[in-house]
């Protein structure tokens, strides 16, 4: 399997706050990778320095197999990343449709016509088809979360970050997150997934990551890692 | 899938509710007296430079204090031309446009290196460094000024049709730009820039863009006022009272709209007719007025009307066309 994205000895630091040092971890082609870690942890970190929103102390990112360390977040959204924000970003005051448009737009490599095609249909998969000309602060927490996917996806993305599209859902709309995440995966998309939500890991991933003390401490088949110690002490331990 | 939600929503009525509205502004030359003309002259204008200043500020989040550079280069540059170079108006005005355009271009390097407060500060700042230096350079007769002997040559009917054209021209120009490409990264940056950003949207070209865009439109308003107020100095033209008003009537309309813009000139010019009466303290009822839509409709009128009821005049949404078969997999849609 080849590796779509590589992360070689990532750190970051605020202040006397070291979040991540030296990270490594790779993700394969068309793999699901779920990460899990307690708060604080530097999931959502990660992620933005993934996106290009922060600048890592040291380390690099490769991407297809190209240096992305020092390259632009609109350049990298435009070579293929997707993201979701754990607090969703939709645009407040622009309908579900229009902001599923500003990702095939701005995001994706188009013509004006399938941008308007893709914003479109994009909606109807994900669950959204009938609040298209709803305003996204009219929107409810599920709906909204699946606008989020809505506007990542309509940039048509090779790798998808996905930042606890899960958490605060009830169980059966668990299961329409965990479905439109296999479709991303049938569709060939490599996707990094983070989630409070361990059920959910177990049943949507392919891989899991432990990410704790600014590293990863174990990786490996999801239930294996469940069933691990270090999920135990570090994550589970913080529950009682 | 057959979804009548879906279907873009005519309104024919706006669309003749806006023509009657333009049509009587226009037919005013016809009938209307001396008084009115020159009040709706003024409204026109404050409506252009409402409409640049929201379309700076509320939608590519350029808080200008410095607008009042652009004003005031267009009117140097009418009186320039015309007193001493004895050109005509037309002429005038493209030169008006080209100079706020390149001086736009050139400041922008400095300026858009500040970020927020800074850069609101930095406008402001090349603002009173031209005001000092125009007062000071020969060539544009120091602190004397000029008098627009052009601006007697054409009657007030005259002035208000290129008032009416420039501040409907504003609308329209805003109008439109929204629903282009760019359109759609302004909406997307006025909601949530870095969001926008995440998502792929050119924040610095699409800034550069407007500020330059509405430097022109501002400068080419600048001159059509100093056109009709004939008098122009360094102190008048570069105040920071240009940009005051601009502030005071996005805000009140709603910053991010563009009925708001038009709320906010109307209220304004309203507002000024009464003001001359307490010159000295102007300023402060002006500020109170506004510190009070702050605190009470703190989304400015139009946008508490438009977040109530939905209301809107100018509808930019883009509508979607029906389709037959509804889709099935991410990946048909991802192999278009
Ligand atoms: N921009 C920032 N500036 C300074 N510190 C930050 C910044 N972003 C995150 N941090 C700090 O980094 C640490 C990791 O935060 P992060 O949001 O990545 O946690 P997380 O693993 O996503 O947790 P959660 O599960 O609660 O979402 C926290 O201590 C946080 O305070
Ligand atoms: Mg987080």
């Amino acid at each position: 399997m080849n590796e779509i994205l590589k992360v070689e000895n990532l750190s970051i630091s605020f202040g006397s706050n070291h979040v991540l040092c030296g990270l490594n971890m790779e993700l394969y082609e068309n793999e699901v990778l779920g990460i899990i870690g307690p708060n604080g942890a530097g999931k959502t970190v990660l992620l933005n320095i993934l996106s290009g929103i922060l600048k890592p102390t040291a380390g690099k990112i490769w991407f297809m197999g190209e240096d992305i360390t020092n390259r632009s977040i609109v350049e990298r959204t435009r070579k293929g990343f997707g993201r979701t924000f754990q607090v969703p970003r939709s645009f407040e005051n622009m309908t579900a449709y229009e902001n599923s448009l500003v990702g095939a737009a701005f995001g994706g490599d188009c013509k004006e016509k399938d941008c308007l095609e893709i914003s479109s249909d994009i909606l109807d998969l994900i669950g959204l088809g009938r609040q298209k000309q709803d305003f996204a602060r009219k929107l409810g927490l599920l709906d909204r979360k699946r606008l989020e996917i809505g506007i990542a996806l309509a940039s048509r993305p090779k790798l998808l970050l996905l930042d606890e599209v899960a958490g605060g859902l009830t169980e059966s709309e668990l299961t329409d997150v965990l479905e439109i995440v296999q479709n991303i995966k049938a569709a060939g998309i490599s996707v990094i997934w983070i989630e409070h939500v361990l059920q959910t890991m177990v049943d949507g991933t392919d891989r899991v990551l432990l990410l704790a003390e600014g590293r990863d401490i174990i990786h490996g088949l999801p239930q294996e890692i469940m069933d691990s110690k270090e999920v135990e002490e570090i994550y589970l331990g913080t529950d009682e | 899938m057959e979804d009548k939600t879906l279907r873009k929503e005519k309104n024919p009525l706006k669309n003749i509710i806006i023509l009657v509205i333009v049509a009587f502004f226009a037919s005013l030359t016809l009938w209307g007296n001396a008084y009115f003309i020159n009040l709706l002259t003024l409204l026109f204008l404050y409506l252009s430079l409402a409409q640049m200043w929201n379309l700076l500020a509320g939608y590519s989040g350029l808080v200008s204090l410095g607008q009042q550079i652009f004003v005031g280069l267009g009117g140097y540059c009418l009186a320039i031309m015309t007193e001493k170079y004895h050109q005509g108006l037309a002429l005038s005005l493209v030169v008006a446009v080209a100079v706020c355009v390149a001086f736009a271009f050139v400041i922008s390097f400095p300026i858009f290196k500040m970020r927020g407060v800074y850069f609101t500060i930095g406008t402001w700042i090349v603002a009173e460094a031209l005001m000092i230096f125009f007062a000071n350079w020969s060539f544009a007769n120091y602190n004397i000024g000029y008098n627009i002997r052009m601006g007697y040559t054409f009657s007030p009917n005259i002035i208000y049709l290129m008032a009416y054209i420039i501040g409907i021209g504003s609308v329209a120009l805003v109008f439109f730009l929204l629903r282009t490409k760019t359109g759609l990264a302004l909406m997307s940056m006025r909601d949530n820039e870095s969001a926008a950003e995440v998502r792929g949207v050119k924040l610095y070209g699409t800034k550069l863009r407007i500020f330059l865009l509405t430097a022109g439109y501002t400068g080419l308003t600048g001159a059509v006022l100093y056109l009709n107020m004939v008098y122009l100095t360094p102190d008048s033209a570069f105040t920071i009272n240009w940009t005051v008003s601009m502030v005071f009537m996005v805000i009140i309309g709603g910053m991010g709209t563009i009925e708001g813009g038009i709320i906010g000139a109307v209220v304004y010019v309203i507002i000024q007719q009464y003001l001359y009466n307490f010159p000295g303290i102007s300023m402060i009822i002006l500020g109170a007025a506004a510190i009070a839509i702050i605190l009470f409709l703190p989304k400015g009128i139009m946008g508490t009307l438009h977040s109530r009821y939905g209301w809107e005049l100018f509808s930019v949404r883009r509508g979607l066309q029906n389709k037959g078969a509804s889709v099935t997999s991410l990946k048909d849609i991802l192999m278009k």
